[in-house]
């Protein structure tokens, strides 16, 4: 009936209340089920609370964001990865320069190099969609040529770097393990 | 012309507060805006807005 009338019912305070009480039981719930080992209700309630989120949006009848908030946002984003990135480096020399005392150390400094790179790949990738692509003529072409480039460069990678086509020790004998393109190692296979 | 900052916005699109910030002179509108708050008053832009 609601969404048929297609009434907006709700203030843009109502939706930015229920939007925080929201994201306080998505969080509670999310922590929970990830201290108990159950990474299935995070992904599901993700999945349900956006969809919540798009309805709740819907139903606003006042404006929740215009160019003010997109141009603010844009600043916003670009000095939190900025603030991010400077942190995660700094914090990844640390740890990294730190794993003879703690091993443990060594991910954490890995994680952090990877989160940063991976943000600011994607956010060179997002920046050029915006900026360049977004205002072509022909950007589906462009889009698609540069996924499957993107895609084909992925699947390289992965065979020449991920250790498929290796040699590996089974039942004290090394086994090729795909095609390796060089010999067995010289170590005694235990 | 008798109109609410809320009236505006809503004709327009955008929040009170940038209508706000509009008429403090402490945001520059698009030209998009510009022209739309303009065509609400049945004003040239730049009898709204100077620059």
């Amino acid at each position: 009936m609601l969404i048929k009338s297609n009434k907006k019912i709700m203030t843009i305070k109502q939706y930015q209340a229920a939007r925080l009480a929201l994201i306080i039981v998505l969080s509670i719930i999310v922590s929970q089920a990830i201290i108990f080992k159950n990474y299935i209700i995070p992904i599901f309630l993700l999945i349900v609370s956006s969809l919540i989120m798009i309805y709740m949006r819907r139903q606003v009848k006042e404006v929740i964001a215009d160019e003010r908030d997109y141009a603010t946002g844009g600043k916003a984003a670009l000095l939190t990865i900025q603030i991010y990135s400077w942190a995660a480096v700094i914090f990844m020399f640390i740890t990294y320069g730190l794993r003879d005392i703690n091993p443990a150390y060594e991910p954490i400094g890995l994680t952090l190099a990877f989160s940063t790179c991976i943000l600011m790949l994607l956010y060179s990738v997002i920046f050029h969609y915006y900026n360049k692509v977004k205002l072509m003529d022909k950007k589906f072409i462009y889009t698609a040529f540069v996924l499957a480039l993107f895609i084909a460069m992925a699947i390289a990678s992965l065979r020449l770097f991920s250790g498929e086509d290796n040699w590996i020790c089974k039942d004290g004998q090394w086994t090729p393990h795909g095609h390796p393109s060089f010999s067995a190692p010289a170590a005694v296979c235990k | 012309m008798n109109i609410t900052q809320e009236n505006l916005a809503n004709l327009v699109g955008v929040r009170r507060e940038t209508i706000v910030f509009l008429e403090q002179g402490k945001y520059n509108p698009s030209l998009l805006l510009a022209r739309n708050i303009a065509k609400v008053f049945k004003k040239k832009i730049e009898e709204v807005f100077s620059f």
